[in-house]
Parts: structure tokens; C-alpha cells; sequence
């Protein structure tokens, strides 16, 4: 009875949700295909731009693109001459989209960023309004090892339709978590891995002395213990291993120190945070030491260009912060040396991301500009905030360039996309129309500003500054047209009723 | 003090300008080539090239090629040194009279801190002149000096106009530190305004003291004179007003300043973030504007909102119009990054030129000597890698009275 009553509601709970869905479906859904004429498309960094160009996306997916390619009778067109297409912008890692983005338990591999991930976070809404479509959401790099991070597309109501990818990685930090010194750090860190080693060790020697204390604790907390998790499998990875945990079900590894393991295995991806260059170092060592330093990827402060060398060494791609240039001050000369950051990776040949905590003017097209203005080649510029995050993320095959099979993630920008004076006027992702500059009311409020009713009145006061006594107040609730017919206005009386006419 | 820029360059070149001041000190004499020259003031000159001598330009020539001998220079655009009327550095808080409030004789070219290091940020950032006065701790802080950022090391040497405004704030920030006595022993903060209408009211009462001492010895009073000035019209008043009812405060000051028949100030509104709010008021008072540092989302200080297009509003309105950078030495935030923001704003590029470069010499009386490419004047110049202002540009070269503070020619 209760079972039934239950799946009675559920199907209701369905159909209202599927009903909200076809609500809220966008047009472009409906048939899924989208063909975008722009008048110029740059499909990747490098390549020659192309004059007039086509992008078709069918189902999600860029189906063609070119100077020649055929618009599907049926396919909803975007027809934007004077506009320029450009892959949407990658953000390689950010603690931001969420609600507090720093757990204070030290070690904390067992959360997901999908809890706390907001889909109606003003980070989101900004992050579309300058184009970034894929954003690599971590938590933040105050801890010691964090939770997993998560792939998301800056559109969808819910943090499951913004996903592009889940389990993208776990945070490690070699800086001092607050509170902590640099030595307690570095304590903490390897603690983390010494322990999950004796834990997993322990498992083997219970396994063999025939106790089943961990699978009765398993089966006590309801956890999977079927299928793959009733199996042992030896342990992989590149760093230290311990003998026979193949005959330990993995289901009975406890679940807090499963995606340690996964790490250690080698499979998942990990973002270790610097702070200053000795960070460096250390994170190296304990990202080779437990056999993850084929999958680390840097987070670095601008500082750490001092330790470029070791890095090039180690091969490990890095994120730069959006700091692109370290200022340093001589204490005694006063001499102040600046560094271009990007310049120095550039040069010793680590691949590199530019990254902007911020989502706003200084946003990803800016770090580009910037970076090009300083001395990145353009194509060089362009990699660093498309095709190479795409590849720290392992999505180099999804996105990051217009090509043929990548996701439909297209940005329509006003002009030359690195311009101080170009917009983002449109973002389409997956195929589906996400952003328009007409619509948007902030930045629209951004560039413009409203003006506040019963601010006319002012400039009606007479020369004394006194109110006119007739009580009428002219109160413009839309902005005055801020064109050169404003300068006409008499400066010098402001008596004369003006108001009326260039409404 | 020397500088060096370690720039690393994708392609293993190391561009290292510092040289030092010292250095080429004595070199004053050169040829800047620039594929566009930019005058601020006159056309746009193709392929020009600006003969520089003793520290003065001696003219632009148009359709040259440019030489590589050792007084050469080139780069993709030359424009004239920036000028920043509210650069906030070379006076810090012991620059600040804290026995009054109205200290309008109060002379920052005493107290202006040459060697401060930042001027080598502002530098080499491209701000050749700026503006500096006394933080606004005081309702009228004293008079504002107009220096070279770089150059002798003596104060006089760096002088380019003393005394150039009357520095006053209207707002939050003259009052922020003062309280009440309440209970607590009476001390110099609590006989201070504590609000922005007593702040407003040290103002008027000022100048109407100082009108009124007009003639007579018994009621002068230190600074009587320097307030008197303002009223005269012989000195502008540089007044800083965050938000749109500080800027209200001072316009309506002025007004009643010449509805009471005391005078005509010339008012220079600073930091004036919320000036796009009244158009209609704005343009009324003729005032000069300076603009603070664009934010990066409209909000700014003194819970001001600050909208993209300001600069592009003001300079419709017919104002004269100056961008600042508050003295960043942030590269993402230096004062070509703020033309640059004025632009995307809408502001014409000819416009946002002018804004930093010769209109804020025109407010504050310098415009003989620098602000534009002419004959004549001073040797302040900025050479560019790409299109000024263009995020993707940025400041390779920086010419001052004609010595070389940044070098432009890569380096091994």
C-alpha cells in the first residue's frame, strides 16, 4: 500500500518535472540544430579566420563548419554578419560557483563540489556574459587535500544539466592551509597518504586473519558490495603499492578512502595548489612519491615562475593565476624587477593555462589580450584559454576549438575577440541559445547605468539651488538619451522646462 | 634608482629595459620613430618622427622611416606623455595637516616625496606629469602640485606648476576618523565634523570667511587668500566627490558661491564615479571631471556605482574630461588599461587620448608645457607596441624631458 501510494507520487512528481522541462526547453531544443553565419569564424588558435563562415550543431554537436557548409533546411539560424565566432573560453580551475568553497576539514577527499555547486550563482550568469562555457569548478585551495571537482557548463538549471564532466580531479595544496605552518602542511600532507596505506594495509592482514569486521561494517552502512565492488584488484599506480589488497572486495574499502585511493591508482586527475615557489618542491615530491604526478596538474601563484626549471622537469602542465606579472621591489635599491609569468613557461616549454578568478571585464579575453600585450604570441594567447585547459581537463577532444564532432560551445563576439572594445553578443553551448546582450539587463546596467527617478529635478533647481515652486517634478523613469543633444541643453539657467521634449 | 623589466618572451628573447637613468642621463637628444604619432592635439601623423633636443620637441616630420643609430627610437605608436590628475602617490598621511581642517595654505609642493618608489611605476607605466595632493583627510587640504614622474632628484627640479588647485573633499572620508566625545576625554577628533553636513558646512563657511576678509587685515586668517583665489577664479577647486549627492554638494556650493555674489569657482570634480547620474546637472555647471579607476563590476567607493560609459557622457556633455588611475602600479589597471575601459564604454579613441593627456594639462593650467606633441614642449613622450590602449598593446618606451626612463630596444 505505502509502495504503491509512493510510486503513484512519483510518476506525479514526473510529470510535473517533464512539464517544467518543455516549458523551460529552449527553441533550439526542439529540433536540435543551430546554424550560425558569422561574418568571420575563428575556429581555433592559429588557424586563418574565416570570411563568412558557417557552424552547424546537431544534436549538441558542431556537424559542420566552414566558408561552404550546408544550413539544414529545418536548423534554427543565427544570421550574424558583423559579428566574429570564436570557441567558447575554457576556465582551467575555479574555487568559485559555490557557496563557501573551503572545507576546514583537513583532508577531505569524500566531498564532491557537486553539493555546494550553484546553478543560479551570479558566478554562472557572469561567466556566460564573457564568454567562458566551460568551467572546471574545484574547491578552494585552502586545505591540506579537498574535495573532487567537477566540469561544468555555466548553464542548466541544475548542477547535473551543467555537468560536462564529474570526478574531474581532487584539490591538493603545498601552501599552509590557515593555521597551518608550511612544515605542518607538508606534515599533514603525507600523513594523509601514510594513512591510507596502513589503513589499506590493515584491510589485506584482516582479510588473511579471516576477520570481517570491514565487510560487516560495509554491509552495516549499506554500501555497494556487488558486482565489480565484491571483487579485490591488485593495486596499480606509480608510486608505492600494497601487496594483496586484490583480495580485499574493493566495496569494503571505506568509502572516505576510496578516492585517495583513486588518486594513488593513478585515476583521477589531481590540481595541487603553490602558493610561493617552495610549494613547488614539495608538491612534486608528494605527487611522484604516491604515483600521481603523471596526472598533476600546477595551480600556481605568480610567484612560482622562480620555479619553472623544476617544473619543466617534472613535466607537468600548469594553471597561471590571473596575476600575469610578478612585481617584486628590491628592499634596498627599491628596484622593481617585473616578470611576464606566462613569458617565462613559455619559454622553458610547460604547458600552460591562464586562468581569471575573477568572472568579470578582466575575465579570460582579457588574460589573452593582456598576455599578448606583454608579449605571448596571439596564437600562444588563445591556446592558453581554450585547447590547452580543454586538455588539463582531458576534454581536448570536446571542446576548446570549432571543429567538426566538438561540442556546439560557440561565443559571438562584436569584433575582434582580444579588443577592448569588442562584447560578447551571444554564447551558444551545446547548440542551445544561452546568452544575448540585447536581453541582458545587468550589463546592460553595467555599461549604462539607470538612472534613478527625480533626477531631472535637479537640474531644475534655479540659480539659488531652490526647488521650482509649481510642484510639478519631472521624474524620467527611462534615461535620458545621453547623445549630443544633451550638451544643447542650457548650461547656464537650467529654468527653461527642457524636460518634455527628448523624451 | 634603476628599473629593469625581465620580460620573457615566448621566443627565448629576453627583454630586459633598465639600462639605468643615470646611465643615459645625460642623453637627452633623439629621434622617436612611430608608425603612427599621435599628437592629442593635431592630426595623426603617418610613419612620423619626433626630433627631440634638449629635452624639448622640435618637431614632428611625417612619411619617414626611422633610423636605427644610437639616438634612435622606434615603436608601433608614439603618443605624448600621460597626465593623471589623481595619482595618490608622493604624499602620504604625514602630508596631511591635522591641527585643522581648512588648511588651504597648506602647500603639498613642500611636502611631495620625490623619491617615493612608486614614481618609477607610474613612470614607466607611461604617466609622465601628475597631479599630486595631500590624501583628504582635511575638508580643504591645501594646494596640489604638478610634477614630472621622473627626472632630478631635487623637488623644484621635478616642479612643473606649484599651488595648481585648491584641494578640498566633500563625503565620507574628511569625517570617517572623527567621533563624538561621548564620555570619553575630549580630543582633537571629536571637535571635528562628524558628518557630511558639518563637512559640507566647514566648506561654505570657509569661503564665506574668507569673502569676507576680503580687504581687511584683522579678519584674514591663514589660507584667507588661497580660498580667495578659488573665488577669484585665478585657481581651480579640485574637489573630490565619490558619489552623485557629493557631486550635488559641490555644485550647488558653486552656485551659491556665484548666486551670493562671492565669486566663480572653478571646479574640478575628482574621483566623480556617479557623475553619469545627472546628466542634466552635470553639464549645468560646466565642471571638469576626473574620473576615478573603472571597477570591475560598477561598484566602487563610498558605495559609489560607477557605469562603463561615464567617460562617453561626460565628454557628450561637452566637459572637459581626465581618466585616473589612482596611482596603480597593477598592469591590469594602470592608466592606459583605464583608456582603454573608456573606450569600451564608447568613448571615441581620439577622446580617450585627450582625457589622459591633454585635457587634464588644460584643468590644471600646464597645457604650455606638456600634454601633446608640438613644437615647444616638453619631451614627454610614450612609445607603444601596438595600438594604444588596445588591451593587447602596452607602454615598450617612456621618454621624460627628454631622458629615457624606459628603453624600448630589446636588450641581450
Amino acid at each position: 500500500m505505502t509502495t504503491q501510494l509512493t510510486n503513484r507520487a512519483v510518476a506525479r512528481t514526473l510529470q510535473v518535472t517533464l512539464l517544467a522541462t518543455a516549458l523551460l526547453a529552449p527553441a533550439a531544443l526542439a529540433d536540435g540544430k543551430l546554424a550560425i553565419k558569422a561574418g568571420t569564424v575563428i575556429t581555433e588558435a592559429g588557424a586563418e579566420p574565416i570570411e563568412n563562415g558557417v557552424i552547424v550543431i546537431e544534436n549538441g554537436r558542431i556537424t559542420a563548419v566552414g566558408a561552404d557548409a550546408k544550413v539544414p533546411w529545418d536548423a534554427k539560424v543565427i544570421d550574424a554578419p558583423e559579428m566574429t565566432a570564436f570557441p567558447g573560453f575554457v576556465e582551467a580551475y575555479s574555487p568559485r560557483g559555490m557557496d563557501r568553497p573551503n572545507e576546514n576539514i583537513d583532508v577531505a577527499p569524500f566531498l564532491d563540489v557537486r553539493d555546494s555547486i550553484d546553478p543560479v550563482n551570479f558566478y554562472f550568469e557572469d561567466s556566460l556574459r564573457w564568454g567562458v562555457t566551460t568551467i572546471n569548478v574545484q574547491q578552494g585551495p585552502d586545505c591540506v587535500i579537498g574535495g573532487q571537482g567537477r566540469v561544468v557548463k555555466p548553464y542548466g538549471m541544475t548542477v547535473e544539466a551543467m555537468t560536462v564532466e564529474n570526478n574531474a580531479g581532487i584539490v591538493l595544496s603545498a601552501s599552509p592551509k590557515r593555521g597551518n605552518s608550511n612544515a605542518t602542511q607538508a606534515q599533514a600532507l603525507r600523513k594523509a597518504f601514510t594513512e591510507l596505506r596502513q589503513a589499506l594495509e590493515e584491510l589485506v592482514q584482516e582479510q588473511r586473519d579471516g576477520d570481517d569486521r570491514a565487510r560487516r561494517e560495509a554491509l552495516y552502512q549499506g554500501r555497494d558490495l556487488e558486482g565489480e565492488k565484491a571483487k579485490g584488484r591488485a593495486m596499480t599506480g606509480a608510486g608505492w603499492t600494497v601487496e594483496g589488497l586484490d583480495l580485499v572486495p574493493r566495496g569494503e574499502v571505506d568509502e572516505k578512502l576510496e578516492p585517495l585511493l583513486a588518486l594513488v591508482e593513478g585515476d583521477v586527475p589531481a590540481f595541487f595548489y603553490c602558493g610561493e615557489p617552495m610549494n613547488v618542491h614539495q608538491a612534486l615530491e608528494i605527487a611522484r612519491e604516491n604515483g600521481f604526478l603523471a596526472r598533476t596538474t600546477l595551480v600556481l601563484d605568480a610567484s612560482c615562475w622562480k620555479a619553472a626549471d623544476v617544473i619543466a622537469e617534472a613535466g607537468v602542465p600548469v594553471v597561471l593565476s590571473s596575476e600575469l606579472v610578478d612585481r617584486e621591489r628590491d628592499p634596498i635599491t627599491g628596484e622593481e624587477i617585473e616578470t611576464f609569468v606566462p613569458g617565462v613557461f613559455a619559454e622553458k616549454g610547460v604547458p600552460f593555462a591562464l586562468s581569471s578568478t575573477n568572472a568579470s571585464t578582466q575575465s579570460l579575453w582579457y588574460q589573452a589580450a593582456m598576455a599578448v600585450g606583454l608579449g605571448l604570441t596571439r596564437e600562444q594567447a588563445i591556446q592558453a584559454v581554450t585547447s590547452t585547459p580543454a586538455s588539463f581537463l582531458g576534454l581536448g577532444k570536446r571542446v576548446g576549438s570549432l571543429e567538426v564532432g566538438k561540442e556546439g560551445n560557440v561565443v559571438l563576439f562584436s569584433g575582434d575577440p582580444l579588443s577592448v572594445t569588442s562584447f560578447v553578443e551571444r554564447v551558444v553551448i551545446d547548440g542551445e541559445d544561452a546568452y544575448d546582450r540585447s536581453t541582458d539587463v545587468r550589463v546592460k546596467q553595467l555599461l549604462e547605468g539607470t538612472q534613478p527617478p527625480g533626477t531631472a529635478a535637479a537640474a531644475e533647481l534655479d540659480e539659488k539651488g531652490h526647488v521650482h515652486d509649481d510642484g510639478e517634478v519631472d521624474t524620467k523613469d527611462e534615461k535620458v538619451d545621453k547623445g549630443e543633444e544633451q550638451s544643447d541643453d542650457d548650461k547656464g539657467s537650467g529654468d527653461d522646462d527642457e524636460g518634455g521634449e527628448d523624451q | 634608482m634603476s628599473t629593469a623589466m625581465r620580460s620573457a618572451l615566448a621566443a627565448g628573447l629576453v627583454l630586459a629595459c633598465s639600462a639605468g637613468l643615470f646611465a643615459q642621463e645625460e642623453q637627452r637628444d633623439w629621434k622617436i620613430f612611430g608608425e603612427k604619432v599621435y599628437t592629442a592635439t593635431g592630426d595623426v601623423i603617418e610613419n612620423g618622427t619626433v626630433a627631440v633636443a634638449g629635452g624639448k620637441i622640435r618637431g614632428v616630420t611625417g612619411g619617414t622611416r626611422g633610423g636605427d643609430g644610437k639616438n634612435s627610437l622606434r615603436a608601433a605608436a608614439v603618443t605624448p606623455g600621460m597626465v593623471d590628475l589623481s595619482v595618490r602617490v608622493g604624499a602620504g598621511t604625514d602630508s596631511v595637516e591635522q591641527s585643522r581642517e581648512v588648511a588651504p595654505d597648506m602647500r603639498t609642493a613642500e611636502s611631495v616625496d620625490v623619491f617615493d618608489v612608486d614614481w618609477d611605476v607610474q613612470a614607466r607605466s607611461g604617466v609622465t606629469t601628475a597631479l599630486v595632493c595631500a590624501p583628504d583627510f582635511d575638508v580643504i587640504g591645501g594646494l596640489g602640485v604638478v610634477v614630472k614622474t621622473a627626472g632630478p632628484s631635487g623637488v623644484r627640479a621635478r616642479t612643473v606648476k606649484a599651488d595648481a588647485v585648491l584641494r578640498g573633499a566633500i563625503g565620507s572620508q574628511p569625517s570617517f576618523r572623527n567621533h563624538p566625545a561621548f564620555g570619553r576625554p575630549d580630543d582633537f577628533f571629536s571637535r571635528r565634523p562628524t558628518t557630511r553636513m558639518g563637512v559640507e558646512w566647514e566648506l561654505r563657511k570657509a569661503f564665506y570667511d574668507a569673502a569676507a576678509a576680503r580687504g581687511s587685515d584683522e579678519r584674514a586668517f591663514p589660507g584667507s587668500d588661497e580660498l580667495r583665489s578659488v573665488l577669484e577664479g585665478t585657481r581651480p577647486l579640485m574637489l573630490q566627490t565619490w558619489t552623485t549627492q557629493d557631486i550635488r554638494t559641490a555644485i550647488f556650493f558653486k552656485e551659491e558661491m556665484e548666486s551670493e555674489g562671492l565669486g566663480h569657482p572653478r571646479l574640478i570634480l575628482d574621483a566623480a564615479a556617479e557623475a553619469w547620474k545627472e546628466p542634466d546637472l552635470l553639464a549645468r555647471s560646466g565642471a571638469a571631471v576626473v574620473l576615478p579607476p573603472y571597477p570591475l563590476d560598477g561598484r566602487t567607493s563610498d558605495n559609489s556605482f560607477m557605469t562603463l560609459d561615464s567617460a562617453k557622457l561626460v565628454h557628450d556633455l561637452g566637459l572637459p574630461l581626465a581618466l585616473s588611475a589612482h596611482g596603480s602600479g597593477d598592469p591590469a589597471a594602470r592608466l592606459d588599461r583605464q583608456a582603454g575601459f573608456a573606450m569600451r564604454g564608447g568613448l571615441s579613441f581620439e577622446a580617450a587620448l585627450q582625457a589622459v593627456t591633454i585635457a587634464p594639462a588644460r584643468m590644471v593650467g600646464v597645457d604650455d608645457r606638456v600634454g601633446s606633441i608640438e613644437a615647444g614642449k616638453d619631451a614627454d613622450l610614450v612609445l607603444w607596441s601596438g595600438t594604444p590602449f588596445e588591451t593587447s598593446s602596452r607602454v615598450i618606451g617612456v621618454v621624460i624631458d627628454g631622458r629615457l626612463v624606459l628603453d624600448p630596444r630589446p636588450t641581450e
